[in-house]
């Protein structure tokens, strides 16, 4: 069950780390983000403060949206999601096998932009700061699962990547303002008592959305 | 091995309003070696789809080994090889093979890439990125990813298409090899001569149905060129 | 092809609406407001929560036909919600267009975001998402099966949609029905749910004339493709 999962992750991080120009651009594209949103919205500091934490989603999930299209776009090439459904693995194990190696590629675009934000939005470094772990762990994962499949659902069209952001950001909206909220927590310093309830919540959700995505995964590799 | 290996009954396939195939009825015995010819959109890759399980038809009944092609028992036993690939560009000709292995459970995975590398003779390629390949060498190495996993039925859908001649010889051998070794094959072609050179058995379909069922020999080459292929009828 | 059931259903449909409006404008009492602009303008209420259940039930609809789809595998399945979702989003549509009817008056503004428009919003893009899936899609059993995933993945999201949003503020007026203030009074409550069950026969009709309209297509497809053959 788990042996082929490792087996794609392996194939993808292969092929993903082959091409480090699209990891630096990637990277350069989350500056920019960065650098236009001061140069259109010129704002106090402390405005920037308060949109700062929706600003790092923005670029996280532009990463993540980078990172699925890669992945799903290395699929379709010379017929490579019918080689999957052809092959004795469940679709639930290629499910979990995408889903990882997305989630590791996005986790890592994160860990490199975060200290451009760091630097740009002059973050103190505080103990409390690491309770963004978590908070980032949770709705990457939530934006994943459900990415994950639903870019498996829009490459069978000739528009996927318009597609993928058609379906899936209003579908991964919730997750997204509630990392926000929590992100936003964080880096105000105060953790409020309801940080825990929705740090769960989000979790929770994102438990629901992997196992559908998991047991629905058969269904879309069948003709 | 006295169960049949494929059975076919009555199978119809829509697209829509589009139609490709219509009231196919085939058997196909254990070790059998079956051409299906047809001119282009007869829909020979659609019933090689509907075989292999990735594709479910309209109509009628499947059963390859006596179960559904999509049970999981018959996935390992199949192997396609069809226009499309099924290789990573980004990845050597090893770490397609690798992947392969991998993913099909494969024992022995170093020895078994040797040797079918040696088959397709890439061996000097191995290393290689596929994106480098030519794409008869893709081809080749397509060939060689269908071997790895020893599979009893083989579809193979226009394989022939893009080699050169050394390399038509390469896979001609190959699949009297897999023949001896009591593989069930379904090739289609439109080379008529190489069909009646390796099969037991030529199907015609044509407009959807299938139109002409016989051993090899039933009707000579000429024949059958003369009465499905000419060019008069010939259609878009 | 309308069948008796269709014409009773729509002289049904006409006498309700006409009911309504004349029950609306004419017989319940007016809210106790300040504004005069606001007196007028809730009476929208009438039309645009009930849009707003029946998308839900639409939705809900789409959400039981995926699952019964890849479960069977029935082509009915999939063409009732192909019909519902259709349907849904012409109602939240119309809670989209009847909600800043009401807000411009009221609030001053076309449109805010607060919770409840945004939500709506959110819910209007994820079935529209759904429907434009299918135009990209060639007809066929991949169409179906990732129309149904999508189908239930949607549904699901739903609730959590409203649950996220609901942390912010809202300046909805809250959910009269459901509020513990006694809720309506009892000719607004008569109204409201007449107005709910006209919307209801409503939303049947509309699947009655869509899903035929669909299996018919079908029909002429088939046809079509049986001259082809011969
Ligand atoms: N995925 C598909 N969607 C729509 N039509 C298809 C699809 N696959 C095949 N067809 C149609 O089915 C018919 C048979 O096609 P195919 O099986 O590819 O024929 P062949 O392999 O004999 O050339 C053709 O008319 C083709 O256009
Ligand atoms: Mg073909």
């Amino acid at each position: 069950m788990l042996k082929p999962s490792l087996a794609i992750v392996q194939k993808d991080l292969r092929m993903e780390f082959r091409s480090k120009e699209s990891i630096l651009a990637m990277w350069i594209f989350s500056l920019l983000i960065f650098v236009i949103f001061n140069f259109t919205f010129e704002v106090s500091r402390l405005v920037m403060l308060e949109i700062a934490p929706g600003l790092l989603w923005v670029a996280f999930i532009f990463s993540g949206m980078f990172g699925l299209n890669h992945s799903f776009a290395v699929e379709r090439e010379n017929g490579n999601l019918r080689s999957m459904a052809l092959m004795p693995v469940t679709g639930g194990s290629i499910y979990l096998g995408k889903f990882l190696s997305v989630t590791i590629i996005m986790l890592l675009f994160e860990t490199l932009i975060f200290p451009i934000f760091v630097i740009f939005y002059d973050l103190q470094l505080t103990a409390t700061l690491f309770l963004l772990i978590p908070v980032i762990l949770a709705g990457t994962i939530g934006f994943t699962s459900l990415g994950t499949i639903l870019s498996a659902v829009s490459v069978h069209t000739r528009n996927q990547q318009i597609l993928l952001s058609l379906l899936l950001w209003p579908l991964v909206s919730p997750i997204i303002i509630w990392s926000v909220n929590l992100t936003s927590m964080v880096l105000a310093g105060e953790i409020l008592t309801n940080f825990l309830p929705l740090l769960i919540r989000i979790i929770a959700f994102d438990v629901i959305f992997f196992t559908i995505s998991f047991m629905l995964f058969d269904y879309i590799l069948e003709d | 091995m006295s169960e049949i290996a494929l059975h076919l009954d009555s199978v119809s396939k829509d697209f829509g309003r589009i139609i490709a195939l219509r009231g196919i009825n085939l058997d196909v015995q254990p070790g059998e070696f079956v051409s299906i010819l047809g001119r282009n959109g007869a829909g020979k890759t659609t019933l090689l789809n509907i075989i292999s399980g990735i594709s479910t038809p309209s109509e009628g009944e499947v059963l390859l080994f006596g179960t559904d092609p999509a049970a999981s028992s018959n996935k390992s036993k199949l192997a396609v090889i069809s226009h499309e690939m099924f290789l990573y560009s980004n990845l050597t000709a090893v770490e397609n093979l690798e992947y392969y292995t991998q993913m099909y459970r494969v024992e022995g995975m170093e020895d078994k890439i040797s040797s079918v590398l040696e088959t397709v003779e890439l061996t000097h390629r191995r290393f290689d990125l596929v994106s480098t390949f030519s794409r008869g060498m893709m081809q080749r190495l397509t060939i060689a990813r269908a071997l790895l996993h020893d599979p009893q039925f083989l579809l193979l859908d226009e394989p022939f298409t893009g080699l050169d001649q050394h390399a038509i010889a390469m896979l001609t051998t190959i699949l009297k090899g897999q023949k001896a070794q009591g593989r069930t094959i379904l090739l289609t072609t439109h080379d008529l001569h190489i069909a009646n050179d390796l099969s037991d058995r030529f199907v015609v379909i044509d407009k959807h149905r299938v139109v002409y069922d016989a051993a090899v020999g039933a009707l000579g080459v000429d024949e059958l060129r003369s009465r499905f292929f000419s060019a008069e009828g010939a259609q878009s | 092809m309308k069948t008796l059931i269709d014409k009773i259903i729509l002289v049904i449909l006409l006498l309700a609406f006409l009911t309504s409006i004349f029950l609306i404008f004419a017989w319940v009492p007016p809210i106790k407001a300040s504004n005069p602009a606001e007196q007028i303008a809730q009476r929208i209420f009438y039309y645009h929560v009930p849009s707003a259940w029946i998308g839900f039930l639409a939705f809900f609809v789409v959400f039981i036909g995926s699952i019964a789809y890849l479960w069977k595998r029935e082509r009915k399945y999939e063409l009732l919600s192909v019909a519902s979702a259709e349907i849904g989003v012409l109602f939240i549509t119309l809670v989209l267009l009847t909600g800043p009817v009401w807000a411009k008056p009221v609030w001053g503004i076309w449109w805010t975001w607060d919770a409840r428009l945004t939500s709506s919003l959110v819910l209007w893009l994820i079935y529209v998402a759904y429907l434009m899936l299918r135009r990209y899609l060639p007809d066929g059993n991949k169409r179906a099966n990732l129309s149904a995933v999508v189908g239930i993945i949607g549904f699901i999201d739903v609730p959590i949609v409203y649950y996220s949003i609901r942390w912010w503020e809202t300046q909805h007026p809250k959910a009269v029905m459901a509020s513990s203030e006694g809720g309506l009074a009892a000719p607004m409550f008569f109204v409201f749910m007449f107005s709910l069950a006209a919307f209801t026969l409503l939303y049947v009709y509309f699947m009655r004339v869509r899903y035929k309209l669909l299996v018919m297509e079908d029909s002429i497809n088939k046809q079509i493709k049986e001259m082809e053959i011969l």
